[in-house]
């Protein structure tokens, strides 16, 4: 999902020595420490993953109908160990229908784009139907197919169907399944659809489940739930009018014009969980190329009417998230990346991922003090690392794509922007990526935990809050606790342990705790399976003379310099976390306290020749978690050119609207 | 340049800094409604603030983030009391209405009247400019609806047009046109309300149909008044906004609201400018001598003869 972001290039990477860069079928065939059992390949197979899924696609696109008519043919390699007779599929697109749990979470709670007062128009209706399904030594199992609701019940719901073979297929062996299809994209309004004469076509074809903690995980399409899929391989043909110009996410292997006026693209794709692509006649396509450590990447990159101003700002921050991404988290896999920038009004379809293709977003007013197309850019790209190859169980661990990619978004736009313009960056204002994540977070309560399955949030402003900016949160406090290198090397451990394996929270957990040694238990406990609120205050600070009957109004001072401070902090909130405490005096001396913030407050108290100027809980500030930073110091002499600054703009804003409104006199 | 346009706009400004009182009092006026507008939200900002390091995001600089991290505590400290705004702006409005006719009697006249006499006008047009307004928001409601039929129309041609340039190009050409008519009610109600005060005219019917006819007649040199001081006015406000967000240091707290000002003085001005640009221009364009306004003086009310009081006579016992 897409974030805003901002811009003026510092390209300040730290290349770090040291790091794992493994051939990666190596690390593949060596075998993660997974927390639960995971496909093994046959020992001879040098393939960057397991790959279980072999689709071949043939799809024809009527651009005007946007209707894609389509044939299937998918091989299932069975290495769950166990032999498997009934198959769940995932209908994605069937989500785009009234009475789908989709629309009725989007009605109750709202998603992106969308809310409560959304209203039905036809044509964002969306439909996927199976024509035929075939599967070899079972025959026709059209009729055989049956939809289930394994989430909520819902009996109108159509996202997800399972189909029983005549015979079980045996551990090791493979099975062929043949299905034709048709799809009815609608206009956008999620991710897929269309919008002018683009279409964006993504989760279209019937999308088998995974095999996962010894059961099969194939969800229902929700309101705020991604998706989750095996890695395999991918050869889909696109016809389309010879008129339109197509992006997808994976190799061109041939392009042929047809007699009928069409041309006929076919693409190849390996150790991908997914297949998308996009076109319009309206693109104007632009390729460069990164050089990386394994050979180039190829951009390919296309933009539509309007938007050409900002493609420098995507091709640049592309360039610069490759290359920190590569330093820091381990080696991009692919030799390609396809970027969609979705035309005016199809943003919908923007801020996006999927494996080699990502759609952006842009407006054909974009300031450059708004760091929003870089934004979106590296988030998306982001997620080819913690989506694409790590391919967490987007369904039920949304955090860990999510909110990761928010963290290491964080890092690189600050990275490559500067620390607090890292999202907009003018001169009369300016915030950073760390600000925003936290003010996402903060904007909404509590009442959530990060560890959640996604479709399971109060709403979607919670699911959003607390998945990307929550998260962000939680791991940027982890660098005051474990250090900022040692997390970006825990991150590097986990990539390079766990990528083409569908690792779980656990493992990424548990890898911090490995990486730096530390038991974090108590830490994550609260910060991701609790929803424990982090508010730490200074409840009090003020000097008084020691012998203070000496003194009066008229002789305030102590006639022997010696004043008493008091200095109180308190733990407004449930959550536990160490802080330090500075307090400084008007002699220059400063007083540093460690206080393990269990209780609910604590005194300091001192007897010096010299009173308080201030105190300051977290004086580096780096307690992102900290609900409210304004109550974390105090200081003696106040100083009101803040709040001066905000009447200054709220009278100014008072005195207009009184002129606007004088003016019908 | 049309001398005589010259000379109306010329000797209206001096209108304006001759009486500039009046402009400072309704300067001073909107202040002080906007600091009460504001206030409660600068108490409950102060405690939050004023004390805290954390302030400091917003004196070097100004962090967005911050902002909405401030804004999303349970306490709202930085409630933005919209409401509490939008009373004290129609107030301000209801009372600009009222001062008016004396502003105006003050232009046609180019006479200082004594404080009881200005006020004393100010009521006594005041119900001729509110019946006035009525039939201003009555002709404000076709532009209502052109306003409408224009957003339904910007609506269609951006969902149906994949460039984004063809529903901006239509809002401009849609803003201007509506800006136009706007500019165009107001120089013919303004007309009206000079002619209600030079005339002393009751009617406004009347007054209306005579501002009508005076504007259609000398439309383009009317117009030139009132766009050549809205113009000025614009452009000092605009680069006055670009040095304040531009070039002015954050922590000039002192400057950013002296300039703030400075742009609302400049505003108010180029509105006075226009009316007695208008006024000037009436007096010398009009097509009867204009009468003296009614300054009517005070009632004189004859004192009440009392009785002669009875002699006391105390209580017998």
């Amino acid at each position: 999902m897409r974030l805003a972001g901002l811009s003026c290039v510092i390209l300040g990477c730290a290349i770090f020595s040291g790091m794992s860069s493994a051939p990666l079928f190596a690390q593949a065939a060596a075998g993660p420490l997974l927390s639960h059992p995971a496909p093994v390949a046959p020992s001879d197979e040098k393939t960057l993953s397991v790959r279980i899924v072999a689709y071949t696609i043939d799809a024809k696109l009527d651009p005007t109908k946007h209707v894609i008519d389509a044939t299937e043919t998918l091989t299932y390699r069975n290495l769950t160990g166990k032999p498997q007779q009934t198959f769940p599929f995932h209908m994605y697109l069937n989500a785009f229908q009234p009475q789908s749990t989709f629309m009725t979470e989007v009605r109750r709670a709202g998603t992106r784009g969308s809310g409560p007062d959304t209203a039905w128009d036809p044509k964002h209706f969306g439909a996927i139907t199976m024509e035929k399904l075939e599967a070899e030594g079972s025959g026709d199992l059209t009729s055989k197919m049956a939809f289930i609701h394994p989430d909520d019940n819902n009996t109108e719901d159509r996202t997800v169907f399972q189909v029983t073979l005549d015979k079980p297929v045996a551990p090791g062996s493979s099975v062929t399944f043949h299905m034709t299809f048709r799809d009815q994209l609608p206009e956008v309004v999620e991710r897929t659809g269309y919008k002018h004469d683009f279409d964006m076509v993504g989760q279209w074809f019937p999308k088998v489940g995974v095999w996962w903690k010894d059961a099969w995980n194939c969800h229902q399409f929700h309101a705020n739930s991604e998706f989750f899929a095996d890695f395999g391989t991918f050869d889909v043909k696109i016809t389309v009018p010879q008129n339109e110009i197509v992006g997808a996410g994976g190799d061109l292997v041939s392009s042929h014009p047809n007699s009928d006026g069409t041309k006929t693209l076919a693409y190849h794709s390996e150790d991908v969980h997914d297949f998308s692509w996009a076109a319009s006649p309206s693109f104007t396509e632009k390729n460069d190329s990164w050089d990386g450590p394994n050979g180039p990447v190829a951009i390919h990159i296309l933009m539509s009417p309007g938007h050409m101003a900002t493609y420098p700002r995507y091709l640049s921050n592309l360039k610069g998230t490759l290359q920190l991404f590569n330093d820091w988290y381990g080696p991009y896999a692919y030799d390609r990346i396809t970027l969609i920038d979705p035309p005016h009004g199809g943003l919908d379809a923007g801020g996006m991922e999927y494996p080699t293709l990502i759609t952006a977003g842009t407006a054909w007013d974009m300031p450059k003090g708004l760091l929003a197309p870089e934004g979106v850019t590296e988030h998306e790209f982001g997620h080819q690392y913690w989506y694409g190859m790590v391919a967490t169980n987007e369904f039920e661990e949304a955090w860990l794509d999510e909110g990761i990619n928010s963290y290491t978004e964080v890092k690189v736009m600050d990275a490559l922007y500067g620390k607090n313009t890292s999202t907009m960056a003018w001169s009369f204002a300016q915030m950073g990526e760390h600000g925003q994540q936290r003010a996402g977070y903060l904007g909404s309560d509590d009442s959530d935990a990060i560890a959640q399955f996604a479709w399971k949030y109060r709403n979607s402003n919670s699911y959003g809050a607390i998945t990307y900016g929550k998260t962000a949160t939680m791991l940027a406090t982890l660098e005051q606790v474990i250090g900022e290198d040692t997390l970006r090397q825990a991150i590097h451990t986990y990539f390079m342990r766990y990528r083409f394996t569908h690792p779980t929270g656990t493992d990424f957990l548990k890898t911090i705790e490995e990486v730096s040694g530390k038991d974090l238990k108590w830490y994550f406990d609260q910060a991701v399976y609790g929803t424990n609120v982090f508010d730490y205050e200074i409840d009090d600070a003020h000097s008084d003379p020691l012998k203070w009957w000496d003194t009066s109004m008229a002789h305030p001072k102590p006639a022997d310099g010696i004043y008493r401070t008091y200095v109180t902090v308190r733990r407004k909130g449930d959550f536990i976390f160490p802080v330090d405490l500075e307090v400084k005096f008007d002699d220059g001396t400063t007083a540093t306290e460690h206080w393990d913030g269990r209780d609910r407050w604590f005194r300091y108290q001192y007897d010096r020749k010299a009173q308080i100027v201030s105190a300051e809980i977290d004086p580096q500030t780096q307690l992102y978690l900290d609900r409210n930073f304004f109550n974390n110091s105090y200081v003696e002499q106040g100083d009101a050119r803040a709040t001066h600054k905000f009447r200054n703009l709220w009278v100014f804003v008072s005195e207009w609207l009184s002129q606007l409104l004088a003016w019908l006199t | 340049m049309d001398r005589a346009n010259y000379g109306n706009s010329i000797s209206g400004a001096g209108l304006v800094w001759k009486w500039q009182r009046l402009l400072w009092w309704i300067f001073a006026l909107n202040l002080v409604f906007a600091f009460f507008a504001t206030q409660g939200m600068v108490d409950r900002l102060g405690p939050a603030l004023d004390h805290s390091k954390a302030s400091q995001y917003f004196v070097h600089g100004f962090d967005v983030s911050q902002m909405a991290a401030l804004a999303s505590q349970p306490d709202s400290p930085l409630e933005f009391q919209g409401p509490t705004v939008i009373h004290f702006s129609i107030v301000f409005m209801i009372l600009m209405l009222f001062f008016t006719g004396g502003i105006l009697a003050t232009y046609v006249r180019d006479e200082r009247p004594a404080a009881g006499i200005f006020f004393e006008s100010c009521g006594y047009y005041f119900w001729r400019f509110v019946r006035l307004l009525i039939y201003m928001l009555i002709v404000f409601l076709p532009i209502g609806g052109l306003v409408a039929l224009a957003s339904m129309m910007y609506s269609r041609i951006d969902d149906r047009s994949i460039s984004p340039y063809s529903a901006v190009h239509f809002f401009l050409a849609a803003a201007v046109v509506i800006l136009f008519l706007l500019i165009v009610i107001r120089i013919w109600f303004d007309m009206a309300q000079v002619i209600a005060v030079a005339e002393d005219e009751k009617r406004m019917h009347k007054a209306l149909r005579l501002a009508f006819s005076l504007f259609f007649r000398n439309f383009f040199s009317l117009l030139w008044i009132y766009l050549r001081a809205a113009v000025v006015a614009c452009l000092i406000v605009g680069l006055c906004l670009y040095f304040w967000m531009k070039k002015l240091p954050p922590e000039a707290t002192l400057v950013a609201f002296l300039l703030s000002q400075f742009m609302l003085v400049v505003w108010i001005a180029a509105r006075l400018w226009q009316r007695a640009s208008e006024s000037a221009w009436y007096r010398r364009h009009a097509p009867v001598v204009a009468q003296e306004p009614a300054w009517t003086p005070p009632p004189v009310i004859a004192p009440i003869a009392m009785p002669d009081p009875e002699p006391y006579t105390p209580p017998t016992t």
